[in-house]
């Protein structure tokens, strides 16, 4: 089924798809699959098996991974025209981190078939989603190593370990 | 100049029982900073620095695995016999205002340092108990006390805005009990009170009969009430600390060590005020319950005999008095309001846990008698202490067979 003019305009804000024409947007729009979640509804788990991305369209999704019993760290919160889970979308590895529903949140949903099939037959326009992806990871690189450093700024302001004069 | 960045903040996701629900929670390293708990090695020597020329005594101490010295003043030193593992930074902080009526606000932190370069500490967690609990937790029972204890530990109602609530309080009608009329009239009801206590005794297997058949149901209404004068203890708690110009800095709900449900206030701003001050903000929340114990006596006394009116007033009364008791009495491990005026008038703040301490090592035999001071004081906590909730037991369970047999 064509994609709605409302979901072409959305994938326009979609940092991965900002390069694309018009038709190549189109047949990506074309592959996209819609989901909705609950508020709290988890949509998969670390260690689940996946081969999807997804595109926030609505609402906000909360991305954790288990630090201790039942307490997990927030490491993200996926915001509209936002996207996650990509990493599983290209090797096929387990999920890294859980992720679920902060709010009611619309989704669209981009599997590995789909982005082999883009390859295939639009190489211009899957080319253009690659590099977009290089440039995301290399930002989401840089934004984890700061969160380790956040985190070990924390443990020695929690501990008042005193590492300058030792 | 370099700008100092504000705290590091963690957010941590905490799910609950039914998997799908969870709580965000925003965990500043202050957080772990306070509840930290620093324990000295055991490896080191302390010993006096007499000066001709300072006036205070000075003193050295050597960590005897690396040779390491450290000079302490006398103050650091306190501060150095509170790091015992289990006493949180928090505590030495009230510890030292407590001991010395005064807080620098650089002296834990420079002394952490200080110690920490000369690998004279360590640091321990938050809780023994959890820590036990989490390392068990594949028995179930074990699970299941956790469980239980997470879940009442997360109920927290509290506000920290409440002190101008308090203030205006206080400018309303809560001036009063702080003035001489009001001390007469507490005095007045506690004499009237304990008169018509007296009567009620003699006579109290009838009037416990006022009950009838309906005595379990009575006694669990009576200390539901009750719980709602806890509230008014802490009420006025906080209106002392505002009668001494000093900050209400929380009012709320918990469940203390994890199942004990109460409220509590956070007047800890009073420590800056004088001896005199803290005392009276310690004692005035106890005469709650000398008040309305007295008028729930007054009212048993004038109620028809062997009626359930004169049951339930007679019953709130007891249990209204034995909180004030509990309160002001500073003999029962509890670290109440009664307590704390002990500490405070003694100078020793950590009485309760030096005392458990030296009679638990006398136990296994790890420590020798002694025959000071203050093995005298410990000795002597320990014993009224236990003598004390002993007896309190019994009273209960007294009162109890006699309203229920």
């Amino acid at each position: 089924m064509p994609a709605s003019a409302a979901t072409l305009a959305f994938l326009r804000d979609v940092r991965v798809f900002e390069a694309f024409a018009d038709p190549d947007l189109a047949a990506v729009a074309d592959r996209l699959r819609e989901r909705a979640l609950r508020r709290r509804q988890v949509l998969f788990r670390e260690g689940d098996q996946g081969d999807e991305m997804f595109i926030v369209r609505q609402g906000t999704i909360l991305i954790s991974k288990a630090v201790t019993g039942k307490v997990e760290q927030v490491l993200v919160r996926v915001e509209p025209a936002d996207f996650f889970g990509e990493m599983s979308l290209f090797d096929g590895s387990p999920r890294s981190a859980t992720a679920q529903a902060e709010t009611d949140v619309e989704l669209l949903i981009l599997g590995r078939e789909n982005l082999q099939s883009l390859t295939e037959t639009n190489p211009s326009a899957a080319a253009a989603f690659f590099y977009a992806m290089v440039q995301v990871f290399m930002e989401r690189l840089r934004r984890s190593t700061q969160q380790v450093a956040e985190a070990t700024r924390w443990g020695l302001e929690a501990t008042g370990l005193d590492v300058e004069t030792r | 100049m370099t700008e100092q960045p504000a705290p590091a903040k963690l957010e941590l996701l905490v799910r609950r029982d039914d998997d799908e629900d969870f709580e965000l929670r925003q965990v500043a390293s202050v957080v772990g900073y306070l509840n930290s708990r620093p324990r000295r090695v055991e490896s080191y020597e302390i010993s006096e620095l007499r000066s001709r020329v300072a006036g205070s005594p000075g003193f050295v101490l050597k960590n005897t695995t690396t040779d390491r010295f450290l000079l302490l003043s006398a103050h650091e030193r306190f501060l150095w016999d509170q790091m015992n593992g289990a006493t949180s930074l928090q505590e030495i902080a009230t510890a030292y205002v407590l001991q010395y009526g005064e807080f620098d606000f650089d002296i834990i932190p420079s002394l952490l340092r200080k110690l920490q370069r000369a690998q004279l500490l360590t640091f321990e967690p938050r809780s023994r108990l959890r820590q036990a609990l989490a390392r068990n937790r594949d028995r179930r029972i074990v699970k299941a006390i956790e469980l239980a204890l997470t879940a009442l530990e997360r109920i927290r109602i509290a506000s920290t805005n409440v002190h101008g609530f308090f203030q205006r309080l206080y400018r309303y009608g809560g001036f009063l009990l702080f003035t001489p009329a009001a001390i007469v009239a507490c005095v007045g009801l506690a004499l009237v009170g304990a008169g018509a206590a007296v009567l009620l005794f003699r006579e109290m297997h009838d009037v416990l009969e006022g009950f009838g058949g309906r005595a379990m149901l009575g006694i669990v209404t009576v200390k539901l009430l009750f719980f709602g004068s806890v509230a008014l203890h802490q009420f006025a708690h906080g209106l002392a600390c505002i009668h001494y110009r000093r900050r209400v800095r929380e009012f709320g709900f918990t469940f203390l060590h994890g199942f004990v449900p109460t409220f509590y206030v956070d007047v800890t701003d009073i420590f800056m005020a004088s001896r005199r001050a803290r005392v009276v903000t310690a004692v005035t929340g106890a005469l709650v319950h000398l008040v309305l114990g007295g008028v729930a006596f007054i009212v048993a006394a004038q109620a028809p005999a062997g009626s359930f009116t004169q049951a339930f007033a007679a019953a709130s009364g007891i249990i209204q008095w034995q909180a004030l008791v509990i309160a002001l009495y500073p003999f029962c491990f509890i670290e109440m309001d009664g307590y704390h005026v002990l500490v405070d008038v003694l100078g020793v703040p950590t009485l309760k846990h030096d005392a458990l301490a030296y009679v638990k090592g006398l136990l296994n035999g790890s420590a020798r008698v002694r025959l000071g001071r203050e093995e005298g004081l410990w000795v002597g906590y320990v014993v009224l202490s236990t003598l004390s909730v002993a007896a309190f037991i019994a009273f209960n369970v007294w009162i109890i067979v006699s309203a229920t047999s």
